[in-house]
C-alpha cells in the first residue's frame, strides 16, 4: 500500500504555545481518516500544514514522497491546485461569483476551465437548479455543497475537509457525508477535521488531538486497520513527554468526546 | 470557454456584481483625473491666454528700414513687409501695422503725421483710447497732445502743410526707433537722440540747414498753406501717439503727392523666443531692414507669465500630490478588504503572480473608466474656469488627456501594489483565519 500522506515528527510552535506537537502519522492512498479533538486542540493548524497553507516548525510532511519543506511558494501552489481539494468550515466562496463560476475558478487555477463539467459536479451535489446563484441567495448548506463540488472538479487524491458540517443542519450533512462517502468509494484520500462524533465515526480511521498532543487513535473499519497494517502501516505516535501522549507503537483507544458526552462514558485509557 | 474568457467573466463580475465598491474606486480616479486634467490644461492655457492678453498691449517687434543704404529713404516696400511678415508668422502668431511718418505743418509749426492701415492699427492696438472716429478718406485722428495745442475737437477742421525740404533728409532720421523704443510712435518721435518728442525731433530734422527760434524756422510763421482735413477723433494712449495726426495711407500719398514705402512695422509677435526671431531678420542683410525687440513690453510679459506659470505648477503639485494620495487610499483599501479572497484564491492554488495580474487589471479598469469620465469633466471646468475668467474658450488637448487617463489607471494599479502584495506573501491559511 502506498502511503500518501507521511508527517514526521512535525510542529508548529507559536512563542511558547505547541499548536501541534511532535506528530508522526502516514496515510494510505484512500484512506478516510477523521482528526478529532476540542476547540483549540491543533486539528485546524494540523490539516493547514497537510494542505500546503501553512508551513511546519520543525519536522517534515511528504505528499506522495516529496517533502514539502523542499517546495517553494510557487510549488505548494501546484500541489494545492493538483492534489488537494479543500472544504472549509466557512465555505469561503467568492461572493461576487455564481456557484457555477466557484466551481470553475478551481477549473481555471487547475488547467482549463469547462463549464460543462463544473454544472456536473454541481449536478453531483444536487445543485443545478441554483448553478447560477450567488453565495448570498445559497442557504448554508447549498454553499457547502458549492464547496464540495469546487473541492472534487479537479478530482484531487486528496480532500481535505476542516468541520465541513459544522455550520449545516442535519439534512445537509447527510448529504455532504453522502457526497464524501461517494469520493471515498471512487478511492478519494479524505482527511476531514471535526470535533463531530457522527461525521468522525464515518471515517475508516480516527486519530485525536489533546493540546496538539496525539493522545489516542481508534479504526472503525477493521477491514482497512488489517490492510494498513499488511501494508507495513505503523500506528500515530508523538515525541511529545506529556501525560496520556500516544507515544509508542501501540495505539491508545478513545472514545468520541460528544458521544461520551451524550452517553455518559468516560475516556478509555 | 477558454481561461482568457474566465478570466474577464471574472473581472466584470468584480466589477459589475460589486457596483458599490466599483463606484467608489471609479469615483476615486475620476476625482483624481478631473483635477488634475484640469488644472494642467489651465497650467497650460493661462499662460497661453496670458500672453495673447498681453499682445493685446501693443507690439513687442518693431522692424525699420536699415540705418545704410539708399533704401532707407524709400522706406520698406509692400513685397519686403510681406517677407517679413512671413518670417515673423513662420515662428508663431502675429499681428501687424505698418506706418509711413512724414513731417508736416500744422499753422506752420511741424508736426509728424502718419499714414496707417486703419484696421491694422487697430487690431493691434487695443489699448488705444479713440474719442471719436478712425481716420477715414479727408479725415485725421489726432493726437490729444495736438488737440489740447491747437484748440481742436471731434469735427473741427485742420489744415495741414507739407514741404518736401521738411522731408529732405534720410526718412529713417524721422522714425528711427530707438533701442527701447515702445512702438511705431516711440520710433517716429524719439528718432536718432531717443530722448525729443515728435514735434521737437521733426524740427530738429527741418532745421538741420536754417536758424531756429524755440525749435522752429524763422519762416514758419509766414507759410500756413495746406489740406483741409476734418478731425474724425483725438486718441489717447498717455504715449508719444498722442502727439501724433494720424491719417490713412491715401490721405498722406496725396498730401506729400508721393508713394514709398513705410517707415516702421509693429509686430506683436507670439513666438517663444523673441530674441532669436530678431537675429534672424537682422541676420538677412539683403533685406536690408533692422529688428529690434520692444524690451520694455517683452521683459514685462515674461515676468509676468513665468510668475503665473511657477504660481499655477506649485499649486497643481500640490493638489495632485493631495489627490494621489487619496485616490491611492481608497482603491488600496478596497483592495485590503478582498483579503480573504486572495486568501482563498492562493488556497485553490493560484500562484502570486496570477493574482496580482486578475487585481491589477481590475483597478487599471477602475483608474481607465474614472480617468476618462474625469478628463472629460476637468476639461469642462477647465473650459468653465477660462470663459469666466478670460472670456475664450480653451481647445481640447488630446496628449494630455490621453496622460491624464493612461495616469489615472497607473495610479490605481500602483495603489493595489501593496495590498494584493502583502495578502500574497503570507501563507493563506492565516489569511483565511483572520475572517
Amino acid at each position: 500500500m502506498d502511503m500518501l500522506l507521511e508527517l514526521d515528527h512535525i510542529s508548529k510552535i507559536y512563542g511558547d504555545l505547541h499548536a501541534v506537537d511532535d506528530l508522526s502519522l502516514t496515510v494510505p492512498q484512500g484512506e478516510w481518516l477523521a482528526i478529532v479533538g476540542s476547540s483549540g486542540s491543533g486539528k485546524t493548524t494540523l490539516m493547514n500544514m497537510i494542505g500546503c497553507m501553512d508551513t511546519p516548525s520543525k519536522g517534515s510532511v511528504k505528499l506522495e514522497g516529496r517533502k514539502l519543506e523542499d517546495l517553494n511558494a510557487s510549488q505548494l501552489a501546484d500541489v494545492r491546485k493538483n492534489m488537494i481539494g479543500l472544504v472549509f468550515q466557512k465555505f469561503y466562496l467568492v461572493p461576487h461569483l455564481t456557484a457555477v463560476e466557484n466551481v470553475m475558478v478551481a477549473q481555471y487555477y487547475h488547467s482549463v476551465v469547462d463549464e460543462k463539467q463544473a454544472l456536473e459536479a454541481l449536478e453531483k451535489v444536487g445543485l443545478k437548479d441554483r448553478a447560477h446563484h450567488l453565495p448570498g441567495q445559497l442557504s448554508g448548506g447549498e454553499q457547502q455543497r458549492v464547496c464540495v463540488a469546487r473541492a472534487l472538479i479537479n478530482e484531487p487524491k486528496l480532500i481535505l475537509a476542516d468541520e465541513p458540517t459544522g455550520n449545516l443542519d442535519e439534512k445537509n450533512e447527510k448529504i455532504v457525508l453522502d457526497l464524501f462517502r461517494q469520493l471515498h468509494q471512487q478511492g478519494t484520500t479524505i482527511i476531514v477535521v471535526t470535533h463531530d462524533a457522527l461525521v468522525a465515526g464515518c471515517a475508516e480511521r480516527e486519530i485525536m488531538l489533546n493540546h496538539g498532543v496525539l493522545v489516542g487513535e481508534k479504526w472503525n473499519d477493521e477491514k482497512a486497520r488489517e490492510a494498513y497494517e499488511a501494508a507495513g502501516g505503523k500506528p500515530a505516535s508523538t515525541g511529545a513527554q506529556v501525560e496520556g501522549a500516544q507515544t509508542g507503537e501501540t495505539a491508545i483507544g478513545f472514545a468520541d468526546p460528544t458521544k461520551a458526552a451524550k452517553t455518559g462514558d468516560s475516556l478509555s485509557e | 470557454m477558454t481561461n482568457t474568457g474566465m478570466f474577464f467573466r471574472m473581472l466584470f463580475s468584480a466589477v459589475f456584481r460589486r457596483r458599490s465598491r466599483a463606484v467608489m474606486a471609479v469615483v476615486a480616479s475620476l476625482v483624481g483625473a478631473a483635477t488634475l486634467f484640469c488644472l494642467a490644461m489651465i497650467c497650460i492655457a493661462v499662460p497661453q491666454q496670458m500672453n495673447e492678453e498681453m499682445r493685446a498691449y501693443g507690439a513687442n517687434l518693431i522692424v525699420t528700414p536699415a540705418a545704410s543704404g539708399t533704401d532707407g529713404k524709400a522706406g520698406i516696400d509692400s513685397a519686403m513687409v510681406a517677407h517679413t511678415t512671413e518670417m515673423v508668422a513662420a515662428k508663431g502668431s502675429e499681428k501687424h501695422a505698418s506706418y509711413r511718418y512724414e513731417n508736416v505743418r500744422v499753422n506752420a509749426a511741424p508736426y509728424v503725421m502718419a499714414g496707417i492701415d486703419v484696421a491694422e492699427v487697430k487690431n493691434l492696438n487695443h489699448h488705444w483710447v479713440v474719442d471719436g472716429a478712425w481716420p477715414s478718406a479727408g479725415k485725421v485722428m489726432i493726437g490729444r497732445d495736438v488737440a489740447d495745442a491747437m484748440g481742436l475737437e471731434i469735427g473741427g477742421r485742420i489744415t495741414i502743410g507739407y514741404r518736401a525740404a521738411d522731408n529732405a533728409g534720410s526718412s529713417t532720421s524721422t522714425s528711427a526707433p530707438s533701442a527701447e523704443g515702445a512702438g511705431a510712435a516711440d520710433a517716429a518721435t524719439e528718432g536718432e537722440t531717443s530722448t525729443a518728442n515728435g514735434s521737437q525731433s521733426s524740427s530738429a530734422n527741418v532745421s538741420s540747414s536754417q536758424p531756429t527760434q524755440d525749435g522752429r524756422v524763422s519762416s514758419d510763421i509766414m507759410d500756413t498753406s495746406g489740406t483741409e482735413f476734418r478731425v474724425a477723433g483725438i486718441v489717447d494712449t498717455g504715449g508719444s501717439e498722442d502727439s501724433i495726426i494720424y491719417a490713412t495711407n491715401d490721405d498722406v500719398a496725396k498730401l506729400t503727392g508721393t508713394t514709398r514705402g513705410v517707415d516702421v512695422i509693429e509686430y506683436s509677435a507670439g513666438t517663444e523666443d523673441l530674441n532669436a526671431l530678431v537675429a534672424s531678420i537682422n541676420d538677412m542683410t539683403s533685406m536690408h531692414v533692422k529688428a529690434q525687440p520692444v524690451t520694455k513690453i517683452t521683459s514685462s510679459d515674461t515676468r509676468i507669465i513665468t510668475m503665473l506659470q511657477t504660481l499655477f505648477w506649485i499649486v497643481s503639485l500640490v493638489v495632485l500630490a493631495l489627490t494621489l494620495v487619496g485616490v491611492g487610499t481608497t482603491i488600496s483599501s478596497i483592495v485590503s478588504q478582498r483579503r480573504n479572497e486572495i486568501g482563498l484564491r492562493k488556497a485553490l492554488g493560484a500562484s502570486s503572480s496570477a493574482i496580482g495580474a486578475e487585481f491589477y487589471v481590475e483597478s487599471a479598469m477602475y483608474g481607465l473608466i474614472g480617468g476618462l469620465i474625469g478628463t472629460a469633466i476637468g476639461f469642462g471646468l477647465a473650459q468653465w474656469l477660462c470663459v469666466a475668467v478670460f472670456q475664450r474658450s480653451i481647445g481640447f488637448n488630446w496628449w494630455l488627456a490621453a496622460a491624464s487617463v493612461a495616469l489615472s489607471a497607473l495610479v490605481a494599479v500602483v495603489a493595489s501594489i501593496p495590498p494584493v502584495h502583502r495578502a500574497t506573501r503570507i501563507d493563506p491559511a492565516v489569511v483565511l483565519r483572520e475572517e
